[in-house]
């Protein structure tokens, strides 16, 4: 009952337009008021500053900011050409290069918005050009977006990580096997499409050309396995990983590369510190929220709720599933996240079910959540860049997103899936 | 005109200071990975980083509210008939000006009490230093809200949306 009050206000003052973090804060201050007297005001600003001080959590800033610098280095071009090289020759091999240009740029990039709007400028008027539906170049755009979230580094997870209280490390390598299980899918799909419609073939497979590209975006691929081999390898923590893909980035972008200039790099600064400050002010008015759960016991009721009716954990992972749809329906996933993890862990726990396993659920929940309307940030952007209109191409995107529900699917109950290889490396 | 000079002026001095913490934030987590590779660990890394990030937090959030980037859902508002939406807008800046109002006033009083704690790894500084930012961020808040709120109730008064920058979607 406390619960749905709770939430029910919070819904209410959203829906009035009062960001989330905002209106989080007001209902928090008003429970912790009526419960605990005005004689607590004085330790909020102090829980709420402690709220920001997450260490793990400054690895948010800095994959923000190496992503925007490797983006302003003109990474996209090199990625998108070597792409087209290797998967080129397969008719609608343009689609196909667009999604294998995302699992590239998801192995830089934490975010799928970002992932979007760096590849979706130059690939949906490509495949426009090409004689691609603008609705079709828009799913395909989108849907492969979501891959940046599923394959490390991801910011979701980062922050599910933080407040669930488990390894975000092992919750990277658990996301690699999905993401490119998904991949896979998407480009299956794109093929089945590609022979329907007849879509082009692209260019001859040249094993010269593809060595010229790769030659041309090896930086682009050594990043990665430097920053995430180091990370994985226990060397760095992932904060400190983040901060060397900072460093290599501009090294990249500004001795490599050289494209990158003063301009477009404070203007990426700008943006990662204002996007860390949006995702940071709602993980600090949550830490708000976080005094009265606890004090209520509200999660631990939750959790002996649903036990009551069952305890039988694949269950207990349906529901959750449809609960984590039903909120990406309707929330951005940072908000989803910060909102239903703190409430949902004791129930998870109850129910044996192993937090990393719960955090790929949740990560690929929210990447589909993104996709579906009202509230799809990844569809609305890529539908902005293609001029479309967003149900026009949710029409076409509803089969890509069904390839990435079987790959919920398939991660929620064969947990194997993702977590073989965190047990081979780390268990 | 004026109100949108100051706005301006307002906005170039929130995307310095956040310049500054990004860029003092990543040389000093990258600092503290070199001092650590050679052996000779800086106590106060952690503690330094963490407060760094508070800062980017509510220095950060002001830029976003001048931004109009904080994550929301104007969907119902925008569907609202402008003689519905007008009121609409006032509550919600109301509601957002009143919540920061409280933290910075709770924030600065507090600051005396803190004023006796120092930092772990840096016995030298204050905690009341550093969490002075709760208070100056809640009052850089406000008067973001304050120089936007003109705009917003112009656009409630149209036939425009008023969404949020796609600053806000960037994230995900």
């Amino acid at each position: 009952m406390e619960i749905l009050v709770l939430f029910g206000c919070v819904l209410v003052l959203v829906l009035l337009n009062i960001p989330i973090a905002v209106a989080l804060g007001i209902v928090a201050i008003a429970a912790i008021v009526v419960t605990q007297g005005v004689a607590s005001l004085p330790n909020l600003p102090v829980v709420l500053y402690n709220g920001a001080t997450n260490f793990p959590l400054i690895a948010i800033p800095l994959f923000i900011l190496a992503g925007s610098i490797m983006n302003a280095s003109g990474i996209s071009r090199r990625l998108i050409a070597f792409a087209s090289a290797v998967l080129g020759w397969i008719r609608g091999g343009l689609s196909i290069v667009s999604i294998g240009t995302s699992m590239f740029f998801a192995e830089i990039s934490g975010s799928a918005v970002a992932d979007v709007a760096a590849l979706g400028s130059v690939l949906i008027p490509a495949m426009e050009r090409r004689g691609y539906s603008k609705e079709f170049a828009c799913a395909v755009m989108s849907s492969s977006a979501t891959l940046a979230v599923i394959i490390p580094p991801s910011i979701p997870m980062i922050l599910y990580a933080v407040i669930a209280g488990t390894s975000v490390v092992q919750l990277f390598v658990a996301g690699i096997v999905p993401g490119i299980i998904g991949g896979l899918g998407l480009m299956g799909m794109a093929y089945w499409f590609a022979r329907r419609y007849n879509f082009p073939v692209e260019e001859s497979f040249r094993l010269a050309h593809v060595w010229k590209t790769f030659k041309e975006a090896i930086w682009a691929f050594l990043m990665p396995v430097i920053i995430l081999g180091t990370i994985f390898g226990g060397v760095v923590t992932a904060t400190e990983g983040a901060a060397m893909a900072v460093i290599a980035a501009l090294f990249i972008g500004l001795f490599v590369y050289r494209e990158l200039d003063l301009a477009h790099l404070k203007q990426a600064v700008i943006e990662g510190g204002v996007q860390t400050a949006v995702v940071m002010l709602l993980v600090a008015t949550s830490a708000l929220l976080g005094v009265y759960l606890t004090e209520a016991q509200v999660p631990q009721k939750l959790a002996a709720s649903v036990a009551s009716f069952t305890t039988n954990k694949w269950v207990v992972l349906a529901i959750l599933n449809v609960l984590f749809l039903i909120l990406g329906l309707f929330l951005h996933s940072a908000a989803a996240i910060i909102l239903t993890v703190p409430v949902v862990m004791p129930l998870v726990n109850a129910a044996g079910i192993d937090p990393v396993h719960f955090g790929l659920i949740v990560t690929i929940n929210l990447g589909i959540g993104q996709q579906t309307p009202p509230v799809a940030s990844v569809l609305m952007t890529a539908c902005a860049i293609g001029k479309a209109d967003m149900w026009e191409v949710t029409k076409i995107n509803v089969w890509f997103v069904a390839v990435l529900m079987a790959v919920l699917l398939l991660v929620t109950y064969v947990p194997a899936t993702g977590m073989w290889l965190v047990d081979l490396l780390y268990r | 005109m004026r109100i949108e000079a100051v706005r301006s002026a307002f906005e170039r001095f929130l995307e310095v200071v956040v310049i500054v913490l990004m860029v003092t934030l990543s040389a000093e987590v990258t600092l503290g990975i070199v001092y650590r590779t050679i052996g000779s660990s800086l106590v106060w890394y952690d503690e330094v980083a963490a407060i760094l990030l508070a800062w980017l937090t509510f220095y950060g959030s002001a830029l976003a509210a001048l931004k109009r980037a904080h994550i929301g859902f104007p969907g119902l508002v925008n569907s609202l008939a402008p003689r519905w939406r007008v009121p609409a807008v006032v509550f919600a800046e109301a509601c957002v000006i009143a919540f920061f109002a409280l933290l910075g006033w709770v924030g600065y009083a507090v600051l005396d009490v803190l004023s006796t704690d120092f930092l772990v790894s840096l016995p030298s500084v204050s905690v009341a230093w550093t969490q002075s930012v709760i208070p100056i961020g809640a009052l850089l808040f406000i008067l973001a809200e304050v120089l936007t709120v003109p705009g917003l109730i112009a656009s409630a008064r149209g036939r425009g949306a008023i969404a949020s920058s796609d600053l806000a979607e960037k994230l995900h």
